[in-house]
């Protein structure tokens, strides 16, 4: 496989509640990973997003994201219902051709408008598991109480990966949630959905993220320091939860393996860790050492603006390597409920 | 959300039944800075849009870019537009009775292309003029809901062109037809 470089990235802060409409703000973002790859606009030759309709409430809104992005004269373009991170996926395949150097993926989504314990079960089962409204947290929750019999995790271990993501994020002027808090003071709150307490839960979250991708030629004439995606890889679990190990990701582990993150030391890790007790799965599931740094950014426990939070951590991981000096790096995006699907990629410097 | 599920036990050589499952999902956005100068405009009986200060093409509702120069707008674009102009478009639908259609009778929806400075109103209701009538040319006038009636509840973030609340549609103004040929980049 050719290599693609990450040329270029944005994102806007995690709002609670954006008070600009999803079009409104993707539009500085898009205009600012372009800025930042240094290209110009009608450079790019393939432009995909990822968005959900049913997180707007209105069919077709994605349509609506386009016009952030300078649709005229008609450009080449594609849309995931998906994070933004399989638009990156598909833009990636797409550059794999050769005909074309240069694309714009992004991921964009407001939450805030629904009831995300409503939305989200539709996702499941019609039959099965819609009927019964399992939302994210009840699933997660689920998951987190495997682990804990198993003695793969501990409630205090949680509450150390919560504080630390917070404290992580009070350097992220783009996080939602931040602070320093002390993992005692965390697990004296009362639970949400046992084992969960409110903290072990992502925040709601709008926001986008944009990324722009080159083949190798292209990068080394535009970008000084351009990030190579090593390999990528994404695998998905069986659809019923029930006939599931909970306490593994057996999916990850294999993107992971066919990503090659077991080739070289990582130095640093974006992970798609929307519950505080992923942390652990994706850790066991990816082989990391001890000493990897796991979620500079905050990760999602700080800023989850869903169809971008997973794009995010390839733009994060970039920032790591591009900004802060890391060399080898993954970037991690998840989908659907407890883990269901995983993307895993290897980024690199020079 | 709720379900009803067939109590008894069933039958494996039974035919396959159907199941009703009905639900409703709740949203709300709160109207953005720029769509709110546009719904206080309508209360106050005037229709605002912006007017990119590229290529000059009017959008209204306002949206606070023109998605075809990639410019963002502001409210130094503003323009009061037209409450008259012509039928450059128009959809007959025909209510096909699915769960939640009040509408029986066949019913038109125009694009109205308004008068200096322009802009495009989409999906709008044409008053005392029968279907079969509405033609592309026509000239209309907004009918507006009296000042004190007005309401903006019904217009969101992302509805196309809609006034409702404000405007209760759009009548024939007895004027000669305006010929299409004109107009024909300007159909939606």
């Amino acid at each position: 496989m050719a290599d693609i470089a990450i040329i270029g990235y944005s994102q806007s802060p995690s709002w609670r509640e954006a008070e600009l409409t999803e079009p409104q703000f993707l539009f500085p973002v898009i205009s600012e990973a372009i800025d930042h790859a240094k290209i110009e606009r009608r450079e790019i030759g393939f432009t995909c997003a990822g968005s959900c309709d049913y997180l707007s409430g209105q069919t077709f809104a994605f349509v609506m994201n386009l016009e952030a992005v300078g649709a005229w004269p008609p450009i080449s373009e594609s849309h995931v219902e998906m994070d933004g991170a399989w638009a990156l996926y598909e833009a990636w395949v797409r550059l794999q051709a050769g005909d074309i150097d240069t694309a714009l993926v992004f991921g964009s989504g407001k939450s805030s408008p629904g009831n995300l314990s409503e939305i989200y079960p539709l996702q499941l089962d019609p039959y099965t598991l819609t009927p019964l409204g399992v939302d994210p947290a009840s699933m997660a929750a689920l998951q987190a109480r495997a682990l804990i019999d198993a003695g793969l995790v501990t409630e205090r271990e949680m509450a150390q990966v919560v504080a630390r993501n917070r404290r992580d994020a009070m350097n992220n002027p783009r996080a939602q949630v931040s602070g320093d808090f002390d993992e005692d003071a965390l697990l004296a709150e009362p639970y949400l959905t046992a084992p969960l307490r409110k903290h072990d839960l992502p925040p709601i979250s709008d926001g986008a993220c944009a990324v722009i991708l080159a083949t190798a030629d292209k990068a080394r004439a535009v970008c000084e320091r351009p990030v190579w995606i090593r390999g990528i890889d994404h695998r998905i679990e069986v659809h019923q939860p029930g006939m599931r190990d909970l306490t593994v990701s057996s999916s990850t582990q294999i993107a992971g393996k066919n990503a090659g993150v077991g080739n070289a030391p990582v130095d640093v890790a974006e992970l798609c860790v929307s519950f505080s007790h992923e942390e652990s799965v994706l850790r066991r599931a990816l082989g990391l050492a001890e000493n990897v740094k796991v979620n500079p950014s905050g990760g999602p426990l700080s800023a989850n603006p869903l169809m971008a939070v997973g794009i995010s951590r390839f733009a994060e991981a970039a920032r790591q390597i591009a900004e802060q000096g890391a060399h080898r790096a993954i970037a991690h995006a998840s989908s659907g409920q407890a883990l269901q699907q995983n993307m895993v990629a290897v980024l690199e410097g020079d | 959300m709720s379900a009803s599920l067939p109590d008894e036990t069933i039958d494996p050589n039974a035919p396959v039944a159907n199941m009703d499952y009905f639900m409703a999902l709740e949203f709300k956005e709160a109207i953005c800075p720029v769509v709110q100068r546009y719904t206080d405009g309508l209360l106050a009986g005037k229709i605002i849009g912006h007017r990119c200060p590229q290529c000059g093409l009017v959008y209204v509702p306002p949206r606070g870019y023109c998605p075809i120069d990639v410019l963002e707008t502001t409210e130094e674009d503003e323009v009061e537009l037209a409450d008259r102009g012509i039928v450059t478009n128009y959809t007959v639908v025909t209510p096909v009775q699915y769960y939640g259609q009040e509408a029986t009778e066949p019913f038109a929806k125009v694009s109205v292309l308004l008068d200096e400075p322009g802009g495009m109103l989409s999906l709008q209701d044409v008053l005392e003029v029968p279907v079969e009538q509405v033609r592309i040319g026509m000239r209309l006038e907004a009918v507006w809901v009296p000042e004190s009636d007005r309401t903006v509840e019904e217009i969101g973030n992302r509805s196309w062109g809609s006034a409702d609340g404000c405007i209760l549609g759009w009548r024939a103004t007895g004027e000669p037809d305006v010929s299409p040929d004109q107009f024909n980049d300007r159909v939606f």
